[in-house]
């Protein structure tokens, strides 16, 4: 058959098809990028937060005897490749080439004393390949070849070293000094230069913070804190330094780049890691020696992993609810296509059309609509940014599938026999006891679980999704679409009863003709129950998230404006903030570290009036606790660790003896977690505040100019939400809730369109009849309303129940903290606006669907109506 | 004097010659029931018919009496339930779905009441000629147009199905039909929807078809005035054949149409209604054969059922 004027003929139908298809596939494959986008914008975010030590493959060698001396810049070269060739093939596009990035190479000796300073001072040798530009010499010059020098009748090296200029102050290092180090092979090291970074904030650093900063600790039972420097020493210096003679460590750091992660692949890094760790364990020259891998990498990505893995598959599957509502709809036009091609495909098939040519002609038009439509979806799709995933390509593949399977299946069947006596009118047969049981089990199936999710809760350590997590909301779905195709015409015939025996005939007649439940009505019912599930789900998590971002923004600030200061804030400067243009309510704070009772326990403290903070919180979603009263002594709330000491003896300004009247978890803005102790303001005899609460909407910058102090730090509440909602992650998954929902809903009208039109012959046919009986117009448009209706509004309502009710049924399953600023998303508030609203919009638009069709049906002739299609 | 045993078994594998012989359209027995939630609706109940190759013949009958029916499954459409049907030699019955799709590209063609269900509604005339030829694999340039110039309606070879009248639609529809060369058109009510005179230019246009091609015509009607154009008329009651009307030239080259009563091969014979209702025949009546008919009387009143 030709395709050409097939097509031509039901140019309308295929637009509406290649409109939805193109739609579906360009959502099907652009939202996954979009949401594999910020995942991996996440991830990498992550990675550059963590630091370069934390995230770069260093290769550690101790070496402890003289044959493993690496004595040149050039064999640390050699190695450096040699270890890059070890590098498994998933890591390779990861890693940095040498010498660009943070990568180099070094050694380092450790616990390396100063003679003489009772163990208290420590000089550590460094030799750094890129010290020539990571470093400038701010003083003296830079430490040449090493000397040697007379020491205890013996011969020993004098290593010239550069000191950073912290080492000059904190360990009265100078210039020309000579020190001793070493306790059995003493060397000498003669301070010839002070030095600086080019660039402390360069990731670099965070390889070798001991350069730059002296590290002072404090040993149990000293007075002073041991302090250590790491000096540094020139490429002829190596020569000189032996592993044999002191602690002597080389390392290569293999410097990843944060930005060529995917957050898919994490797990074959962790392995590739994992072999690349064995493979340069393995390269130990000798046994003395120990060569390993040093990287967090591997616990980096496999805590983003868990982070994410609930968030992966809620998107997923709100995107699963998307492709399968996109489907349903596709299918129903493909079945409006088919039956518009029914008149062409019958006859021809009368005429001598085998099932072959009938149904592939049907089929190829189907195509023809469908295919490049999906083509233009999927190259549109490109211009979404993010990776290409395999469900990119998949998912337009699947719509092109779905819909030529389904036209071709639809069409064999149809056109099986060349000539069909179809009974469309007829109520379908009671179904088979097969059936029902296989129903029953779905729904049985879906129930235990949801029961068994909720009960589990989620597999903690897998990294990757969670497929019991993805079945359960499809199986509630499906469980719920079978419960209500099955049982949608009992309250409606109860309805019909009741009907029948009050006078008017419309009611009567519409909700009998709901309530034969047509082959035709079951499709619909099966795109708008995920529709309404899914997108009321989307809008209850959006909301949930929402309100848990403004509750995170909330607790990490603690009040609309809080002013922390390191330093303590005088009176006036507080009179100062308090004047600030904007500035309601300004309450002071103190905190501090305290002493509990005698010993080394520490925590934290706060000293606040408690109902006057309550003040500054007004209207906020959270709130603090009111101090209760005691007869006598400091009243203090304390966290869970504290709890159950009675009275405690606080050591703070002065020694107070508290007692204990409450348990809180946290103080927002400033502690959770730690011990620490909620007092009252007065609890120190003078003052020493060193916050403000405040509240207004001031300019957070003339409150800090206001504060006059140098040290101050201002945090706003507002500040703190645009930082959480800013982040990937969050916008992202916001934005794509939002367009899934809209999708839904618009997906659900079309599904009700299209449910009307492919009804529309057998309607118009049945009306025209009436109307020969005298139905007025007005009485045909309620009577079509009200065959359509109740099954939009059960289904609208199931589809309500069904999105409000998943949250609950997955409950502990979601956790969606990644995306509130790490609080937990823990309540649903049953916001039943935005769900009601969905319902009820698209309750709306089926009856102006309605009432739009009876309009135009109106105008045809009521003989032709009665004429068309009319067999035998 | 009784036959032998192998004079009786001589007799029976004797092949019996078969109903109805070499005629084109056999129906023996034919039974159609439909079934739809449990109610059986029987369609035809044991209708036999003989039509002999290039007749053109009427078959007649009111609403409902089984004649659509009996042309869905002469055209291959519907498959009958009981009893024989063949055509062409082709038993009806017994054909595969291959067989069925040959059968309906190769043998029969047909025309059914709707003008606007025969044709497609955006191709043109010539195009919906060539529609069964192409799906049959076998285009012939040409033959289209060859069609409608026969029928007369090669004029609007270009046209599409809208912008024809009526009869030309039915003219067309026939050309269709013809595509493939059927031994057979079939036509279910060409005419319904007609008025008198392009009714007959459909009837010419069937007739010609008859005639110049030879073609087998079996036209279904609940119109009785149709039987004046065709050579023989066949009745059906209540899904039986129950009278045929022949129509011959007598002596003097007048049309002379006799009306007969069938008789089946067990005998049974359908006496009109009206002879009965007008005699008050009820229940039984009394035979008698006489040298050359057979007499039919109403039941004689019994004595006996008096008291």
């Amino acid at each position: 058959m030709r395709i050409l004027p097939l097509a031509r003929a039901h140019l309308g139908t295929m637009a509406v098809l290649a409109v939805l298809t193109l739609s579906a596939c360009l959502l099907v494959a652009g939202l996954p990028r979009l949401v594999q986008g910020s995942f991996d914008d996440a991830l990498r975010e992550s990675l550059r937060g963590a630091g370069a030590s934390q995230v770069d493959l260093t290769v550690r060698v101790a070496a402890n005897s003289r044959e493993d001396d690496l004595i040149e810049r050039a064999q640390f070269d050699s190695r450096d490749a040699e270890y890059r060739a070890l590098l498994p093939g998933p890591l390779r596009p990861l890693v940095v080439p040498a010498g660009a990035s943070t990568g180099h190479a070094s050694a380092k000796t450790y616990d390396t004393p100063v003679r003489g300073s009772g163990g208290m001072r420590f000089v550590n040798l460094a030799w750094l390949s890129d010290a020539d530009r990571r470093v400038r010499w701010i003083d003296g010059r830079a430490p040449g070849a090493p000397s040697t020098m007379a020491y205890e009748q013996a011969t020993i090296p004098v290593f010239e070293v550069g000191v950073v200029d912290e080492a000059r102050a904190k360990m009265g290092l100078r210039l020309g000094d000579v020190a001793i180090i070493g306790e059995s092979h003493p060397a000498a090291v003669r301070i010839v230069g002070v030095f600086a970074a080019t660039d402390p904030a360069d990731r670099y650093w965070s390889h070798h913070g001991d350069v730059l900063r002296v590290t002072e600790t404090q040993p149990p039972g000293k007075l002073d804190p041991e302090r250590r420097t790491t000096a540094l020493i020139s490429d002829s210096g190596l020569a000189k330094l032996s592993g044999a003679d002191r602690n002597l460590r080389y390392g290569w750091v293999l410097p990843v780049d944060p930005e060529a992660f995917s957050s898919l692949g994490t797990s074959e890094i962790a392995t590739a890691i994992t072999v690349f760790d064995r493979g340069v364990a393995l390269r130990s020259v000798s046994v003395s020696t120990r060569t390993w891998l040093e990287t967090h990498l591997p616990e980096l990505l496999t805590a983003f992993s868990a982070a994410m893995a609930t968030a992966r598959t809620v998107m997923f599957l709100v995107l699963g609810g998307l492709l399968a509502v996109a489907l349903g709809v596709i299918v129903l036009s493909v079945h409006l296509l088919t039956d518009r091609m029914d008149h062409s495909l019958a006859l021809a098939r009368a005429r001598g059309g085998s099932l072959r040519q009938v149904a592939g002609a049907g089929t190829a038009l189907t195509t023809c609509a469908v295919a490049p439509a999906a083509l233009a979806g999927y190259a549109l799709s490109f211009l979404i940014p993010g990776p290409v995933t395999w469900i990119v390509h998949a998912g337009p593949a699947l719509v092109v599938v779905t819909a030529a399977g389904f036209a071709a299946a639809r069409l064999a069947l149809t056109h099986r026999a060349p000539l069909h006596e179809r009974r469309d009118d007829v109520v379908t047969t009671r179904p088979s006891a097969r059936r029902i049981t296989l129903e029953a089990l779905v729904v049985v199936l879906a129930l235990a679980g949801a029961y068994l999710l909720r009960s589990r809760g989620l597999t903690a350590e897998g990294a990757g999704d969670d497929p019991f997590l993805l079945f359960v909301p499809i199986a509630l779905t499906v469980a719920a679409a079978l419960i209500t195709i099955r049982c949608y015409p009992y309250p409606l015939r109860l309805l019909v009863r009741l009907a029948a025996r009050r006078r008017p005939a419309v009611p009567f007649l519409g909700l009998t003709r709901a309530a034969r439940a047509r082959s035709g009505s079951v499709l619909p019912v099966l795109i708008l129950l995920p529709a309404l599930g899914v997108s009321v789900f989307a809008s209850v998590i959006s909301g949930g998230i929402a309100d848990t971002q403004r509750l995170a923004s909330w607790q990490n600030a603690g009040a609309p404006i809080r002013l922390t200061s390191a330093v303590e804030l005088p009176p006036d400067a507080v009179e100062r903030v308090r004047r600030v243009p904007g500035v309601e309510l300004v309450v002071p704070a103190q905190t501090a570290q305290v002493q509990l009772g005698y010993g080394g326990e520490r925590a934290d403290a706060i000293a606040v009036d408690l109902d006057g903070w309550r003040r500054v919180l007004a209207g906020a979603p959270i709130s603090v606790p009111a101090m209760p009263g005691v007869p006598s002594g400091v009243p203090a709330l304390v966290s869970p660790e504290l709890r159950g000491r009675g009275t405690i003896d606080v050591g703070w300004l002065r020694r107070a003896k508290v007692t204990e009247r409450g348990v809180v978890s946290s103080v927002p803005g400033f502690f959770s977690g730690k011990p620490f102790l909620v007092l009252p303001f007065e609890v120190n005899e003078r003052p020493s505040v060193n916050a403000l609460l405040i509240k207004g909407d001031a300019d957070p910058a003339a409150v800090l100019k206001a504060s006059g102090s140098p040290r101050a730090t201002v945090t706003t509440q507002a500040a703190e939400l645009a930082s959480i909602e800013g982040g990937p992650l969050t916008t992202t998954v916001r934005s794509v809730l939002l367009v899934t929902t809209i999708a839904l809903a618009a997906y659900a009208l079309v599904a009700v369109v299209v449910t009307l039109v492919i009804g529309a012959a057998e309607r118009a046919r049945a009306l025209s009849f009436l109307r020969t009986l005298g139905l007025s117009d007005r009485q045909a448009q309620r009577l079509t309303v009200l065959e359509v209706l109740p099954m939009i509004l059960i289904t609208a309502v199931v589809g309500l129940a069904l999105g409000l009710g998943l949250p609950a049924a997955l409950g502990p399953g979601v956790d969606l903290s990644s995306y509130a600023g790490g609080v937990a998303v823990g309540e649903f508030d049953l916001d039943l606006v935005t769900p009601a609203f969905l319902a009820a919009g698209l309750a709306f638009a089926a009856v102006l669907g309605a009432y739009v069709h009876t309009a135009i049906s109106r105008r045809r002739a009521l003989g032709a109506t009665l004429r068309v299609g009319e067999l035998t | 004097m009784n036959p032998t045993l192998s004079e009786l078994e001589a007799q029976a594998s004797v092949e019996r010659a078969a109903f109805g012989g070499d005629a084109h359209i056999v129906c023996d027995n034919l039974v159609r029931i439909y079934k739809t939630e449990g109610v059986e609706v029987v369609a035809l109940q044991g209708l036999d018919l003989l039509i002999q190759r290039g007749e053109l013949v009427a078959i007649v009958g009111a609403s409902g009496s089984g004649k659509s029916t009996l042309l869905n499954v002469l055209s291959g459409l519907d498959v009958p339930t009981a009893g024989v049907a063949r055509v062409a030699g082709m038993d009806l019955l017994a054909m595969t779905a291959k067989d069925r799709l040959r059968y309906r590209r190769e043998v029969v063609g047909f025309i059914w009441q709707q003008t606007a269900r025969n044709l497609l509604p955006y191709l043109t005339a010539r195009e919906n000629v060539e529609l069964p030829m192409k799906l049959a694999g076998k285009a012939r340039r040409g033959r289209a147009l060859e069609l409608l110039d026969l029928l007369g309606v090669g004029h609007s070879a270009g046209h599409g199905p809208a912008e024809l009248s009526g009869g030309e639609q039915q003219r067309v529809a026939i050309a269709v039909a013809l595509a493939n060369s059927p031994q057979l058109i079939l036509a279910d009510e060409p005419t319904g929807e007609l008025d008198s005179e392009t009714s007959a230019q459909v009837f010419d246009a069937l007739r010609k078809a008859n005639r110049e091609l030879g073609v087998t015509v079996v036209i279904v009607t609940h119109d009785p005035l149709v039987s004046e154009q065709v050579d023989r008329t066949i009745g059906i009651r209540d899904g039986r054949t129950s009278s045929e009307t022949l129509r011959r030239e007598d002596a003097e080259g007048r049309l002379v149409a006799e009306e007969y009563a069938v008789l089946d091969r067990v005998g049974r014979l359908q006496l009109p209604r009206d002879f009965m209702n007008a005699l008050e025949m009820e229940r039984r009546v009394r035979l008698e054969l006489e040298s050359d008919h057979i007499g039919v009387w109403p039941a004689r009143e019994e004595p006996s059922h008096e008291q």
